[in-house]
């Protein structure tokens, strides 16, 4: 008894001990990632997301090149403002990065109403990994079989049809904002925050008539035939659903996708990010991630650190236009 | 007996000496880590990951699965002899699991404990087994508005738990809504009670708030030379349930297991939900309803089977669906991608044999659980031999060490101290702590319901009246709350042979 006892004390104590340690760490970061203290991948949304999924998948990869253990850490809620207020309020020493997402990243911080305390700048970029484009999907039997369909009934009954977000301001809530603005298509947003595994849940369960969502979330159910995908938001198909029409093909101007990528709160030591970002870089374009990452419907598309700083700041300055759009009444 | 003959195949390959010494090591190392409070079984898991990564599917999912049995476990212990839930699935089991402890029958709870579990466990098993697919459609027909009033007939069982006073019950179901608000709100976005602390958005950490009302309270409240020293270190006889215990833990243990699997199948759900509403329904439908709280068997056997079926039934969303319905589930099926595999209804039509294995791992995942831990309880249970001036002092540094290994923050230590405070006032109040456990998890998840059910009717309230389900649920709820006020014909009857209902 004596043994276990002491035995868990040791560990309780080794883990207060490498926790501690990391206070006094050098402030250059030449010896990061420090022996034995994992590194923290914040994701902002409930496990089984799309989000969660590709962390998980990088995780390993990561692991094996920084040589330290890589842990994902979900922090669900408010669209993703949880996690990424734990982000950025978290030391800038390479111990915890975190999944960003557009739009929630970037459209949080925008609306005063939100009472986000980080802004774009509290961010500090790493690479991205995914784009991954919005669809409408019902069920098989539904009454709606093409995006015309669809799109004649929410014009003709405003705010009937039932759509799934992953929460207020959520990309999801954009598409539906940007559908109504360039077809005047009307769909009633019902938001879930808990993420696309819940979304998914009630769609299934008939709760909920459309499911809005990204190519990654529907692939696997259309394969189950469990979902009929109407279209596809995008200026191309999708190379995991090659059969859907896009909207732009219909005749509808609507593009709207989720960028996925990693960050780190701003202020990492020069070194640190350097190792980051080479070990995302491998991470993510890994053979065997990307093949699993194309399994799940997740088209790889890589950005270096810069590029996605970039990408970012493009996007802030598109969203910024749609906003009221989808703004709490 | 097709289903019969892949499960065999799935046994015999999971069988092999390699993967039950996997099975054994994860068992020990979950059970370690589960003795910690603060690591609870999604952080044991992730933790222990890396350690399965070059096995093959087959072991590493054994191994990862008795990590996960091990840590439930592991959180019961201190639950049962220290009154501090090692994870928050365990947490309701302090109360009567210590209580039972105090009067020397603490070798009694964990036997019952880890049976509980594998019963609960198994049968949840072979209910993937026999009716995934039926099942797994049963969980879709819960949507928000089902999903909201199964969590109003959680909430009206606050009357059950409910001691002497309904008002100091109120009181403490109140108290632990409010704390369960602080934080983000989930849907608009907006920090509620945060004071401006950045600490705060996040919520206060479950696990460090039971720490402190529960195990720190009880510490803070021992008064020297006025209490006599109560608990006891039982003896090797005392270790085994008799005929008696095992008499009175089977109605609840299968009580728990419908209550828990039943759960497991909506996701969305915890484990925790599961152990909380079976002790709910112990204490409203035992014939020994009048003896929880003060050490009856019955407030160990149903939580405990409760979160194991729970664990167990929510495997079939995930094999059914490809759903993960809880955080554990998501950990699991991480685990699942690493190693190549598409959880869902796929894997049984592409990799139906490693489906088959995984499935038999879970028997003997559960089995080991048993054959290793009842062994080891009087091990854990000499634990109490040590004078209790010096075990106060360790159970102190274990909180402490606990509550710190949730985030890693000097923050949710604080958070655990301040708890204890409030846990000790509480005490002196008489008002009893089990509603404010209850509203603290039953509280988010009523909101996050509420506020998508009235999404999809545009605010109509009418949405919970037209729909079957959530119908005959809020008639339950509805009769749960009234049959206090029944009992008040018959009051002094009921004082008198009743003092704790």
């Amino acid at each position: 008894m004596k043994r276990i006892l002491a035995a868990t004390t040791v560990t309780a104590l080794t883990l207060m001990a490498t926790a501690c340690g990391a206070e006094t760490s050098s402030s250059a970061g030449e010896d990061f990632p420090r022996q034995g203290k994992s590194v923290e991948i914040v994701v902002a949304f409930a496990p089984g997301g799309a989000v969660d999924t590709a962390a998980r998948l990088v995780q390993p990869v990561l692991e094996r090149e920084l040589g330290t253990n890589v842990e994902v850490v979900n922090k669900p809620g408010a669209g993703g403002q949880i996690g990424y207020t734990a982000l950025t309020s978290a030391k800038p020493d390479g111990y915890t990065i975190g999944a960003t997402g557009s739009p929630s990243v970037v459209v949080t911080p925008l609306d005063p109403a939100r009472g986000a305390n980080f802004t774009r700048a509290d961010f500090q970029p790493l690479g991205r990994q995914v784009i991954d484009p919005a669809v409408v999907a019902v069920q098989p039997d539904s009454p709606y079989q093409n995006l015309d369909d669809l799109l004649k009934a929410a014009k003709d009954k405003p705010d009937t049809i039932t759509a799934t977000t992953t929460g207020q301001q959520g990309g999801e809530h954009f598409a539906i904002a940007q559908i109504k603005e360039a077809t005047g298509a009307a769909l009633s947003p019902v938001h879930f925050s808990e993420g696309a595994s819940q979304a998914t849940t009630a769609f299934l369960g008939k709760h909920v008539e459309v499911l809005v969502a990204n190519v990654s979330d529907v692939t696997d159910l259309v394969k189950q035939g469990k979902a009929k995908v109407l279209g596809v938001m995008d200026s191309e198909r999708a190379e995991a659903l090659p059969e859907v029409p896009t909207f732009t093909e219909s005749g509808h101007d609507v593009v709207a996708a989720t960028a996925r990528g990693y960050s780190a709160p701003a202020g990492l030591p020069e070194p640190v990010a350097q190792k980051l970002e080479a070990a995302l870089k491998t991470a993510v374009e890994d053979p065997a991630v990307v093949a699993k990452m194309d399994d799940l419907g997740l088209a790889t598309s890589y950005q270096s650190a810069a590029d996605y700083e970039k990408f970012w700041a493009q996007q802030e300055t598109d969203y910024k236009t749609v906003l009221p759009l989808v703004q709490a009444k | 007996m097709d289903v019969l003959n892949e499960l065999l195949a799935g046994f015999a390959s999971a069988l092999t000496w390699q993967n039950l010494l996997f099975a054994f090591i994860g068992c020990l190392l979950g059970t370690m880590i589960g003795v910690l409070p603060g690591i609870g079984p999604v952080a044991g898991v992730a933790l222990l990951i890396p350690l399965t990564l070059n096995l093959d599917a087959a072991g590493s999912i054994i191994m990862l699965c008795a990590i996960f049995y091990g840590t439930t476990y592991g959180g019961t212990i201190t639950s049962v002899l220290l009154n501090t839930p090692g994870e928050a699935a365990s947490a309701i089991t302090a109360l009567d699991g210590y209580a039972m402890t105090k009067i020397g029958r603490a070798g009694v709870a964990l036997t019952i404990a880890a049976a509980g579990s594998f019963i609960g466990g198994s049968l949840a098993t072979a209910g993937l087994v026999v009716a995934a697919k039926p099942l797994g459609g049963l969980g879709l027909m819960i949507g928000p508005p089902e999903f909201f009033a199964l969590v109003v007939v959680g909430i009206s069982l606050l009357v059950a738990l409910a001691g002497r006073s309904m008002v100091r019950a109120l009181i403490s179901g109140a108290l632990g809504l409010l704390i369960s608000m602080v934080g983000i709100d989930p849907v608009a976005g907006a920090p509620r009670f945060t004071f401006g602390i950045e600490r705060l958005l996040d919520g206060v950490s479950f696990v460090a708030v039971i720490v402190g009302l529960f195990g720190l309270s009880e510490v803070l409240s021992y008064r020297p030379g006025r209490d006599k020293v109560t608990v006891q270190a039982p003896g090797m006889r005392s270790l085994l349930p008799t005929r008696t215990d095992w008499r009175r833990s089977a109605p609840a243990i299968a009580r728990g297991t419908g209550v828990g699997f039943g759960l497991g199948l909506i996701p969305g759900m915890t484990g925790s939900v599961s152990s909380l509403l079976s002790y709910g329904a112990e204490k409203k439908f035992s014939k020994y309803r009048h003896e929880l709280g003060n050490g009856a068997i019955e407030g160990v056997a149903g939580p405990e089977s409760a979160n194991n079926a729970h664990a167990n039934g929510a495997l079939i969303p995930l094999f059914t669906l490809g759903i993960p319905a809880s955080p554990t589930i998501a950990v699991l099926m991480g685990a699942f991608l690493q190693q190549g595999l598409t959880p869902g209804p796929t894997l049984f039509a592409e990799h139906a044999e490693i489906a088959w294995t995984i499935i038999a791992s879970l028997f003997i995942g559960n089995i080991l659980l048993l054959v290793l831990n009842v062994p080891l309880v009087g091990l854990w249970t000499s634990i109490l031999k040590v004078p209790y001036p010096i075990l106060s002092a360790l159970i102190l540094m274990f909180m402490v060490v606990g509550a710190y290994t949730i985030n890693f923050s000097v923050f949710d230590v604080f958070v655990m101290v301040l708890f204890g405070v409030i846990g000790l006032i509480l005490r002196n109040l008489d008002i009893p702590l089990a509603p404010l456990v209850l509203t603290l998890v039953l509280g988010p998840l009523m909101e996050r319901s509420l506020r998508e059910s009235l999404d999809i009717s545009r605010g109509d309230l009418t949405i919970f009246l037209d729909r079957p389900v959530t119908v005959v649920l809020l008639l339950i709820a509805l009769g749960i709350v009234a049959s206090p006020l029944l009992k008040l014909r018959k009051p002094a009857a009921l004082v008198a042979e009743d003092p704790e209902t």
